[in-house]
């Protein structure tokens, strides 16, 4: 088309100089499309958009995960693996609900106080006033040992300690215990008998090193899974390393292992004394290590070596192989993989612990280890998994046990009561001689009557005690005040008093996970209704009680500057961890003396541990002659055993999806659909008892019955059923049995005698 | 004497045309792609037509007869630009799929160095080494399923070029929102070991969704900034699978 030139102006439409302008302006234009909300358009977007990211830690399990939470509008709005922790990125399905938990249905949101039977809204003070009135009439009339606290391995170490020195220190009594009783009890009593002092000598980054796994009463990959994911790396690099599992079971764990022995539950002891038989057979045993670096003991005796060799002649790999049933070519195989590899790591949970024979189960883990050298090199170590994200760093380093005072010290030892109350600032003969009620013997003592008022803090013992049914009277009886995140929980249906807590980012605090790694929770929003931090409520209690001048700190910073300075008296050591370090680092791993040390990766060994002396390879500094102790343990009955009226075995655990008693993830909307009411049964049993997949079935111990919907499967072996510990609609623990180890005093929650039977018969 | 300019002409481009034969030719064990074929066709077709206009408009002209001239102006202006330009779309659209057109910005180095190492347990690492994905191996998980998402693909592999040559970007770099799992849902969804797991079943809605992340639990799919190498690819790195780094 031709413009035509016309005298009176420049032709219709643009000149080139102004085409270009106009393209150019364009084309500018484009490049701002992202500023103007048409990001899409030019990248990616996140499917959960978020304002700022914060530094954290998953709310749930022991391995203590690292977290970035995402904030929107003041509130969570994602949560995702923090690439700089030591998870590297990596979350369980249940770390990534994390970003529901705080807004998922059932939280508490005010106080309530049973009033005729009826659980009524109430003010914080009127609570308060009535749990203070409580507590002091029954101290006053009944004495001190007459109330007690019951806490909980998910209380930030700021709270158990507080709640620890305000009972022990305080009001006088050592009736301070908590649910890692029913978690981990086992693992600490097998470290201070082994080693002198408590938690594990090695770290997560062993895991990176060995060439031998011995995985042992545990379900890594459902229950821990990204530690078993960084096993899983470990044989993906290095695909000559073995992974030898012992589980009854054969969990999703046991697909992906070279050797696995299905043992049955309670015969550990037998086992592990058998494998050492192989050592010994087959000359595995580093001699240096018996000659320097350890000594022998049978109860109360010291022994040699030599009556360790004829104690063990006794377990035979042939011998055991009968007590355990698994065959001696696998006990042979297993020990001979675990000795020759060049680093050996064990791993073990509630398997180990959660038996009568618990502590002994744990220390020959140790003592296979120590034997055969497989100790302080890096890949070389015994390593055990926790539960829940501070039952470490919180109760047990705390020493918020009955037995216990700080940093491993003992109620029992009259130079360790009175080096606390100097560092309490407390007279001399405060703290009671007397040790308190352990679990079980604390919800008896509310059976009998002797316990007036218990404060039970985040747990939920009205589920998970063994052999429920028994303590639930005592629980009626009794003044309890519980403080939770929720309600209703099967606990809070005894509560005189219910008291709303702030959970996970509502409140501040610092946990220590699995690895003795101490890391901080940051507050990022403000809790629900009316709910308080579980320090908060400890500091105002303290303070009606008249213990306030005891409780000067008070704040999650104060209490924690206080508690490593107190640390700072023991062989643990981390003073060097302050505030200003925790957030900035993905925690530390004590002993951490000083503000410049990197933390400890392996304990005992001179050189790497700052509180170990000399030039040896070792120094068990726990014990006085600086040599960790091999015990002589042997192989009891099994508990409960079968009969014809009860002639299945019956096993508890987990699975992934879930946690504990469900009271957060069977609200969290990701996980809640999910449900874990089933009793695995195999085949060839539900033929036996006429059963058949999906039939609601009784299961009948000499405690109690439990209802559950059969699951036909061969994960577990015939002549054994399993379920699960969640679901607060079908209790277990109503089945469970209640005795317990005899040191540690944890309760046996993996082996009782059952019945199995339709529900229609 | 025209035919003899014609033939002088067509001698010329046929040498000019091979000069732009790139240097595969050289390594003469190498399997030479389509795509490597493609791009040598363009290349050859952009120098002809250039040359072709120069001597037919400046040097033949006077000599040429009318027809003739018409004809080779037709070719090159119209013909050869066409080859030209279909060579370039193929060669985008296709040879930037390659791992190889990845490797040639220098920060996708440590990337490619770790998926090649035999010995690394990152997922991309996983699926290279086990053959689960035969060609493309970084295109394959990085262009979304579904109708837009070659688009995407080439509009992230564009910004990326962009940021590179104006050297705007984050040091180390990061993923730029969130991955879409689609990637991974069409191949593994609906195997028995996906299915297995009950929580991928309550959970696929959020999934399709990109609201959980499958490398979350699974990952990570790449070394971490600080695992990051630049080191040399080991020698597993030149083992030359499908579509993989040969040429190196």
């Amino acid at each position: 088309m031709i413009i035509m030139p016309s005298d009176s102006d420049k032709p219709h439409g643009l000149t080139r100089r102004e085409l270009v302008r106009l393209l150019g302006t364009s084309a500018g234009l484009a490049c701002l499309a992202p500023l103007a909300g048409c990001g899409s358009f030019w990248e990616r977007q996140a499917a959960i958009p978020v304002d700022s990211w914060h530094k954290g830690v998953c709310r749930f399990c022991g391995t203590g995960c690292g977290v970035m939470i995402g904030l929107k509008d003041n509130k969570v709005a994602d949560v995702k693996g923090d690439d700089d922790a030591h998870n590297r990125g990596r979350l369980c399905i249940k770390g990534l609900a994390t970003r529901d938990i705080l807004y998922s249905e059932g939280r508490a949101l005010h106080p309530m106080i049973r009033k005729n039977g009826e659980l009524q809204r109430a003010s914080w003070d009127e609570a308060m006033t009535l749990v203070t009135q409580r507590f002091k009439e029954a101290i006053q009339t009944h004495g001190p040992d007459s109330v007690a606290f019951y806490g909980s391995g998910q209380l930030y170490t700021q709270e158990s300690y507080t709640a620890n020195k305000l009972f022990k220190a305080g009001i006088g009594t050592n009736n301070v215990d908590g649910n890692p009783r029913l978690c981990m009890a086992s693992a600490v009593t097998g470290y201070t008998t082994t080693f002198g002092k408590d938690e594990p000598a090695g770290c997560y980054e062993d895991i990176d090193h060995a060439e031998c796994f011995f995985i042992t009463g545990s379900n890594t990959l459902e229950c821990h899974p990204i530690i078993w994911e960084r096993v899983r790396d470990r044989k993906r690099s290095h695909p000559t390393t073995k992974i030898i599992l012992v589980d009854p079971r054969k969990t999703p764990t046991a697909r992906h292992v070279d050797l696995h022995l299905p043992i049955l539950p309670g015969t550990d002891v037998s086992l592990y004394n058998a494998m050492i038989h192989v050592f010994l057979e087959e000359n595995f045993i580093d001699a240096d290590m018996v000659e320097h670096y350890l000594s022998f003991q049978e109860g109360e005796q010291k022994r040699t070596f030599d009556d360790f060799k004829r104690h063990i002649a006794k377990y035979q790999p042939e011998t055991a192989a009968k007590t355990c049933g698994v065959t001696a070519r696998d006990i042979r195989k297993a020990a001979f993989l675990f000795a020759s590899s060049k680093a050996t790591l064990s791993l073990w949970t509630m398997g180990l612990n959660q038996q009568v024979q618990g502590t002994a189960s744990n220390r020959l883990v140790s003592a296979m280890h120590l034997l055969t050298g497989h100790f302080g090199r890096p890949g070389a170590t015994p390593f055990s998994l926790t539960g829940q994200p501070n039952a470490c760093g919180g109760v047990r380093d705390t020493g918020s046990l009955a037995h216990a005072l700080p940093n491993g010290r003992l109620v029992a030892n009259p130079k360790h009561r009175e080096e606390m109350e100097d560092l309490w600032k407390v007279p001399r003969g405060r703290i009671s001689p007397k040790p308190g009620y352990h679990t079980v013997a604390l919800f008896d003592a509310m059976n009998r009557g002797a316990v007036k008022c218990c404060l039970v803090m985040c747990t939920n013992p009205g589920q998970t005690l063994p052999n429920v049914t028994a303590y639930r009277e005592g629980m009626e009886k009794t003044f309890l005040v519980v403080v939770d995140a929720f309600h209703p929980t099967e606990t809070t249906k005894f509560a005189d008093v219910v008291l709303p807590a702030a959970l996970w980012v509502e409140k501040e605090g610092v946990t220590g996970n699995t690895e003795r790694r101490y890391h901080l929770y940051p507050k990022l929003v403000d809790p629900p209704g009316e709910a308080k931090s579980d320090l908060e409520i400890l500091v105002d209690l303290a303070t009606r009680l008249g213990h306030g001048d005891l409780i000067v700190t008070r704040t999650p910073r104060d209490v924690w500057d206080e508690w490593r300075k107190v640390s700072a008296h023991s062989k643990y050591n981390f003073e060097g961890i302050t505030y200003e370090r925790l957030q900035k680092e993905r925690g530390i791993l004590w002993p951490c003396p000083t503000e410049t040390h990197p933390g400890t990766k392996r304990r005992y060994v001179p050189g790497q541990d700052p509180m170990a002396s000399g030039t040896g390879r070792f120094d068990f500094y726990g014990k006085p002659d600086g040599r960790a102790v091999v015990w002589l343990d042997h192989q009891e009955e099994p508990l409960d055993l079968y009969t014809n009226e009860y002639p299945l075995i019956f096993n508890t655990g987990r699975i992934l999806e879930h946690w504990h008693t469900m009271t957060i993830t069977g609200q969290a909307p990701t996980l809640k659909d999910i449900h874990p009411d089933y009793l695995e049964i195999h085949p060839y049993d539900a033929n036996r008892f006429k059963i058949t997949d999906g039939d609601p079935v009784i299961v009948k111990s000499r405690r109690g019955e439990v209802e559950l919907r059969a699951r036909l499967s061969d994960i577990v072996q015939p002549g054994m059923v399993f379920a699960t510990m969640h679901s607060a609609r079908h209790l277990i623990n109503q089945a469970t049995h209640d005795a317990h180890d005899p040191f540690s005093k944890q309760p046996a929650f993996k082996r009782c005698a059952v019945s199995v039977r339709t529900k229609t018969a | 004497m025209a035919r003899t300019h014609q033939q002088s002409l067509i001698a010329f481009l046929t040498v000019a045309s091979l000069w732009a034969v790139p240097a595969w030719a050289a390594g003469a064990h190498d399997v030479v792609s389509s795509e490597d074929i493609i791009r040598s066709i363009g290349i050859a077709a952009s120098v002809a037509g250039i040359l072709l206009l120069i001597l037919v408009q400046y040097v033949y002209r006077e000599r040429l007869p009318h027809g003739t001239y018409h004809r080779l102006l037709l070719v090159g202006v119209f013909l050869l630009p066409l080859a030209a330009t279909w060579s370039t779309t193929a060669t985008v659209m296709e040879g930037t799929k390659s791992v190889q057109a990845c490797r040639s910005c220098h920060v996708m180095h440590p990337f490619v160095n770790d998926m090649t190492s035999a010995s690394s347990p990152t997922l991309a690492a996983r699926h290279y080494r086990n053959n689960w994905i035969a060609k493309d191996q970084c295109y394959a998980c990085h262009v979304t399923y579904g109708a837009t998402g070659t688009l995407a693909g080439k509009r992230d592999g564009f910004r990326h070029w962009l940021h590179y040559v104006t050297n705007t970007y984050p040091d180390p770099i990061q993923y730029v929102g969130s991955y879409a799992n689609s990637n991974c849902l069409s191949c593994h969804q609906g195997t028995e070991k996906w299915e297995r797991v009950k929580s991928h079943q309550t959970l696929v809605g959020e999934l399709w969704a990109d609201r959980i992340a499958c490398i979350t639990c699974h990952g990570p799919p790449h070394p971490l900034p600080r695992e990051r190498t630049v080191a040399v690819a080991s020698r597993d790195a030149s083992r030359g699978t499908a579509g993989g780094l040969h040429g190196q």
